[in-house]
């Protein structure tokens, strides 16, 4: 083989090995489907400028083009409250995830770190987090804590919580085998030197894939803890409290329900697809396929 | 197996405890003195009022002594009152404990039922038509809010069939036909999302099990290709998918919640709900208590299914 026929299998080799890792259809259907939903929460007011809180007296109509998701009960524009609960959805998602991110994270890294007594209480406090159905101990913080949006958002996160905490625990107490970590240690350095510089890095991966598939679970259970009063308070619009006055008004009025549930349904499939889709790149270690959403709550 | 045995009774025991204490602090922990929300900013309430109030509510004492008082409460069955309705809490959870375990075993029917079948026909027949229509189901069955899918399900049937569900509950026991006409459409609604898992789940383990060489050593055999399958594929296929199933009655709990909220049945779910939106604190302790054992309990069973058929597990 010629220097340049080499050089020319090794380019092309490179070009089709790159794009074959991240050509994953449905990965990037997903990413198109969450990419849409953050356009539209940014800037969809912006471009459909009706109120989503302004009453109308063409109340319960069906799609027009004035109107093109149609309007409730009250005459309120089904498009706006909808661009409007993605927001909502959005914002609800990425406050819970954080918590759980902060939280999980924390106490994965303590937990597999220290390891003793410390892995020990942290890992039967998420145990008991474990114990209860997740809808149910969400339904039950946001209940006790009071029904509104702030307290459906530490609800949902603290539900999320044990899922990171094992995760990360698991990823550091696999690095912790490592000569690296002992050589680090040989070199002088401290505990968070080496929790930050050397465990905080080898668990990004999972985490990227974790948040993805878990932002999926926190948008579908506020629209869970909305629809049953206990999220986003009427009047301000929720793609769950929406559907829950839809129910009054089924008789009426079909296209009420429709509209946000579908919006409900699409959001969270893109953020399951991306996720599956991250993970078969990131992380394909999480097992293709089997383990995946059967970990989540 | 004994070992195994006891050492999961034991853990199940201390799981019990230890949810126990939380909800129990939990409710106590709350912003705010309950007594004093009960009565509302009543600055003229009497003191004796008060005491009687926290007596009747089991919150007078110390926290052990509560503590205790409250568990004697459930093993002697005399949980006290409803705030509300003043009907003892015992009877009130007797009497929902069943539909909520009736919704959740015939969603948990509908998932495997379905579920195992596509699971295999989609692994048999890997990237054929039905393979594509089942997995993108599967993707679809996730995604899809249980609560919608239920309002969705009430207008095909009224709008379409003409017919909707009979509205006061009755017992399967009493009345068969239409006890299951009242729970089809709430067990279809809470199974959508297992079964997904199920399906999926299956499929994977029989991409897995049918490349493995005993399943080809049958077939050199000379085995039937149906026989395979069903005695020596899919039976070493389905051990995983009782590992599902305890996570998934967690999953169908939470569904059903919501669903005892939209069809009018009377589960714990429904209890529970009723008694947070009227701040019926001693029915909501109670009730997340049991919620939270029928989960231990049956993840413990599953726990021991699961050792009895894969004697590798409980060796280990």
């Amino acid at each position: 083989m010629t220097a340049a026929t080499a050089a020319w299998t090794s380019v092309r080799r490179r070009r089709r090995l790159i794009p074959a890792r991240w050509r994953n259809p449905l990965g990037l259907v997903g990413a198109g489907i969450v990419g849409f939903c953050v356009l539209t929460a940014l800037v969809g007011p912006l471009v459909w400028r009706t109120d989503p809180n302004a009453p109308d007296f063409d109340r319960l109509k069906g799609p027009t083009w004035a109107h093109p998701f149609g309007t409730d009960d009250l005459g309120r524009d089904t498009l706006a409250r909808v661009i409007h609960g993605a927001q909502v959805s959005l914002e609800v998602g990425a406050v819970a995830i954080l918590i759980a991110l902060v939280a999980g994270t924390l106490i994965g890294l303590l937990s597999g770190y220290y390891g003793g007594v410390v892995d020990l209480v942290l890992m039967r406090l998420i145990d008991v987090l474990f114990a209860f159905p997740g809808l149910v101990l969400a339904i039950v913080i946001a209940g006790l804590l009071g029904a509104n949006r702030r307290n459906a958002m530490i609800a949902i996160g603290i539900v999320i919580v044990p899922a990171f905490a094992r995760v990360v625990r698991a990823a550091v107490l696999e690095v912790m085998g490592f000569p690296f970590i002992e050589s680090a240690r040989a070199l002088g350095a401290g505990s968070l030197r080496i929790m930050v510089r050397h465990l905080i890095p080898n668990v990004v991966a999972p985490l990227i894939v974790l948040t993805t598939l878990y932002f999926s679970t926190a948008i579908l259970s506020e629209a869970t803890l909305s629809f049953l009063g206990l999220g986003t308070q009427p009047p301000e619009a929720a793609w769950g409290n929406m559907l829950a006055t839809a129910r009054s008004y089924v008789d009426q009025s079909v296209w009420m329900s429709i509209f946000p549930g579908l919006a409900i349904m699409v959001v969270v499939m893109g953020f399951n697809f991306l996720g599956d889709g991250l993970r078969d790149v990131l992380d394909p270690r999480v097992g293709g396929g089997v383990g995946d959403v059967v970990t989540k709550a | 197996m004994h070992r195994f045995l006891a050492q999961r009774f034991t853990s199940m025991i201390a799981t019990l405890f230890a949810v126990s204490v939380a909800i129990f602090l939990m409710v106590r922990l709350l912003p705010g003195n309950i007594v004093d929300i009960m009565f509302g900013g009543d600055a003229t309430a009497s003191p004796e009022a008060k005491a009687r109030a926290a007596h009747e509510l089991g919150l007078d004492g110390s926290y052990p002594s509560q503590y205790w008082r409250w568990i004697k409460g459930f093993v002697d069955g005399d949980l006290g009152k409803s705030l509300l309705n003043q009907r003892p809490i015992t009877d009130i959870l007797r009497t929902a404990l069943p539909i909520t375990i009736e919704l959740i075993l015939l969603g948990l029917l509908i998932a495997v039922v379905i579920g195992v079948p596509l699971g295999v026909i989609s692994a048999v027949r890997r990237n054929s038509a039905s393979d594509y229509v089942s997995r993108i189901g599967g993707l679809v069955g996730v995604s899809i809010p249980n609560f919608w899918l239920a309002t969705l399900l009430l207008l095909l049937f009224s709008r379409v069939f003409h017919w909707v569900p009979p509205l006061s509950y009755v017992s399967i026991f009493q009345h068969p036909i239409q006890n299951l006409e009242e729970f089809f459409m709430p067990a279809i609604a809470i199974s959508v999302f297992t079964l997904a898992i199920v399906m999926r789940m299956v499929r994977a383990t029989m991409l897995e099990v049918l490349n493995l060489d005993y399943v080809r050593t049958a077939r050199a055999k000379g085995v039937p290709r149906r026989r395979v399958l069903r005695r020596h594929a899919l039976r070493n296929a389905l051990i995983p998918v009782v590992t599902v199933v305890g996570f998934e009655v967690g999953v169908l709990i939470g569904g059903a919640a919501v669903v005892e909220i939209i069809f009018g049945l009377p589960g714990v779910g429904y209890t529970l709900l009723n008694a947070i939106s009227n701040r019926d604190y001693p029915v909501i302790q109670d009730a997340t208590m049991l919620i939270a054992a029928v989960f231990i309990v049956v993840n413990t069973l599953v726990d021991f299914v699961y050792g009895w058929l894969d004697p590798r597990i409980s060796v280990g």
